[in-house]
């Protein structure tokens, strides 16, 4: 059971946050102008941070469940994860901070933070999926393209009139969805092996914390997406201008 | 320094930096739920403003808060896998929860709040920002629990080397962590109450236009830092009693006392300096109190002066003190933190792991690179969530962009020479 906690959190996070983590990588593309530019983060901007918690979650979960496992998986790929948390944090700065001040120079370094946090995101992603798989550290890259290409599909599915056509131009003609179905099965079928290469079963914690942990997430686990499902819900129609952000 | 040292300073840079910004998120979290209340029931849009000006300053707070408490989350594998190896089942315990009950939900609905302005019924609008507001006290409760296991280890029993989780029940009611919890969250509000204090008295002392709306700010900040100044007290005299031998030695400096806990540790562990660093513990408690006694002073002279409205209108030496203020509960509370954290040394979880122990097999070379990038970019942080607070708070309410019919525009550069 611990194991199906631990995926439903892996799976929550890459399948929702690597959408608006593709969008920042390909922020310059989508929005030609700072005004399209505004639009197009609006698209991801009420879901951005519900999205990345699903990470905060999932260290927690292994925190929790697999001790053992997190000390190993964080201290041994110590310098990707240095790398992932500061883009993290650069590209959040970008999101939140660049609605606050409304001038030009103020919007371009905060678009520069986006796409430079975005992509050293998913590149570190694509680097510490290299050293769980047994693929050459250049896979890193179809990791990469991968969030690319959801974020993508996850563009068209949010914007309107030429900013959708420009999303959904580079994914083939083949809709916005059949794309998000596809990438989002990519997606899972990484996190899956990369699951099955770890060995899960002899890392998990001892009997007492689990028997304690296990029965409260579970029975958390419909709550926590019900609060979710409320913010897709809301925020469920098209943008055609700019929000907070 | 040593790797181990280096690691630790990164730990304390992280923990320091998130301290800033969390303090202020915790305590204004509250006073805006509670000013969103007032303006839901009684439709005062005095009220409303209120909300949307504190509002704003809160979540530019927020922002800084989540991305350095991510950095300490993962920290926590990354450097420090010898105490997930040892104590994971308990210490992580505490971890998992507050995720799972507290963040992920404070997060989820904190979106809905700032993005679902005037699209939801006011009424769930309400409810999400108090469901954020006792989920932020969830997650200080739970973070508090983990961090006094380390300071005063309870429902755990040694197996074959590592920790296994006996009692839960004790783990919640650890008084290391209780008192902790009630001294931080009401030292919280002192950070509020001075913060929303300092800011209304500067648009006071400016005479700006906005009047009313900074009397009523500035009245309610005034009005709790002296209660949450006492409370804060209150809890921090109680946490004096749970110190541990080696803190209680070290804050009293006592040569015999000193001598007596070296011994007894001696007599326990073997051969080792089992005393903290004695000056930096007793600098830390000294500043925390000397600090405490001069914002005791000043909150109960700016508590009498609050109910003459002429001194809240014109008395511009204590507006210009009122703001100076500001930044002084912050340093309380992080020096605070270095008496309760330096206090504990060597020890990572007392009396069964020490810090050094902790660590993870990491190169100097690693840590070093961590601790020039995490330095920067919380450098970084702290100057630019300064400068925004400071413009936003100046700039004053109707500039706010937080729950705006319409988003502010960018305007088209224009020349201005």
């Amino acid at each position: 059971m611990e194991i199906f906690v631990l995926a439903f959190f892996a799976l929550g996070y890459f399948l929702l946050a690597s959408a608006d983590i593709g969008v920042g990588m390909l922020l310059p593309y989508l929005g030609k102008t700072a005004t399209e530019r505004r639009t197009v983060i609006a698209a991801i901007a009420p879901f951005f941070l519900g999205n990345e918690v699903w990470l905060v979650a999932l260290a927690g979960v292994l925190a929790g469940l697999f001790p053992e496992l997190e000390g190993e998986l964080l201290g041994g790929n110590y310098l990707a994860l240095v790398a992932l948390l500061v883009s993290w944090i650069v590209r959040d700065m970008g999101l939140w901070l660049r609605g606050r001040v409304p001038a030009a120079w103020w919007q371009a370094g905060c678009d520069g933070a986006i796409v430079a946090g975005s992509w050293g995101l998913a590149l570190a992603w694509g680097v510490i999926f290299t050293r769980i798989l047994p693929v050459p550290v250049a896979a890193a890259l179809v990791v990469a393209v991968l969030f690319a290409m959801h974020g993508l599909a996850f563009a068209g599915l949010r914007l309107t009139g030429r900013l959708r056509e420009r999303a959904v131009r580079l994914t083939g003609g083949s809709g916005e969805r059949p794309t998000y179905a596809l990438t989002a099965t990519a997606l899972t079928g990484i996190v899956v092996l990369a699951g099955a290469d770890l060995d899960l079963a002899a890392s998990a914690a001892d009997g007492a914390t689990l028997a304690l942990l296990v029965p409260v997430m579970l029975v958390l686990m419909p709550l926590l997406v019900l609060a979710q499902a409320w913010v897709w819900w809301t925020f469920r129609h098209r943008v055609t201008g700019p929000s907070y952000l | 320094m040593e790797t181990v040292d280096l690691a630790r300073l990164q730990f304390a840079l992280t923990a320091g930096a998130h301290f800033l910004f969390v303090a202020l998120t915790l305590g204004l979290a509250t006073l805006v739920a509670v000013l969103q209340t007032v303006a839901t029931l009684t439709g005062s849009p005095l009220h409303q403003r209120m909300v949307r000006f504190w509002g704003q300053l809160y979540i530019i707070n927020y922002a800084m808060g989540i991305v350095t408490g991510l950095v300490m989350e993962f920290q926590f594998g990354m450097s420090w896998s010898g105490l997930t190896h040892f104590a994971g089942n308990v210490f992580g315990a505490a971890l998992a929860i507050e995720t799972l009950v507290a963040f992920f939900v404070e997060s989820t609905f904190l979106g809905l709040w700032i993005f679902g302005w005037n699209r939801l019924n006011k009424w769930a609008h309400l409810a999400l920002i108090w469901i954020v507001t006792l989920t932020a006290y969830a997650s200080a409760f739970w973070i508090l629990i983990a961090n006094g296991f380390l300071q005063d280890p309870v429902g755990h029993q040694v197996v074959d080397g590592v920790l296994r989780l006996t009692d839960f029940g004790a783990l919640t009611a650890n008084p290391a962590s209780l008192v902790a919890f009630g001294h931080v969250l009401s030292g919280a509000m002192v950070v509020a109450g001075f913060f929303m204090a300092g800011v209304s008295a500067y648009h006071l002392r400016r005479r700006t236009i906005e009047q009313d709306f900074f009397r009523k700010s500035l009245r309610i900040g005034a009005g709790l830092a002296l209660p949450a100044t006492l409370v804060t007290a209150t809890f921090g005299g109680m946490g004096f009693q749970t110190l541990q031998p080696g803190k209680a030695a070290a804050w009293s400096g006592g040569a015999d006392d000193l001598a007596r806990v070296q011994a007894d540790m001696v007599a326990r562990f073997g051969p080792g300096d089992y005393l903290p660093p004695v000056g930096l513990v007793q600098a830390a408690g000294i500043t925390m109190m000397l600090l405490f006694a001069v914002m005791l002073f000043f909150s109960a002279a700016g508590f009498l002066l609050m109910l003459f409205r002429p001194a809240v209108r014109g008395l511009r030496i204590w507006h210009w003190l009122l703001t100076a203020m500001i930044p002084v509960p912050f340093v309380t509370m992080l020096a605070g933190w270095v008496f309760r954290e330096v206090g504990r040394q060597p020890w990572a979880v007392y009396g069964l792991l020490t810090t050094a122990d902790a660590m993870s097999p990491l190169s100097a070379t690693e840590v070093r690179v961590s601790l020039i990038a995490f330095s920067a970019v919380f450098g970084v942080l702290i100057l630019v969530n300064y400068w925004l607070l400071a413009r936003t708070a100046r700039r004053g309410p109707d500039a706010v962009a937080l729950g705006a019919e319409r988003p502010i525009e960018t305007p088209v550069p224009a020349l201005t020479f």
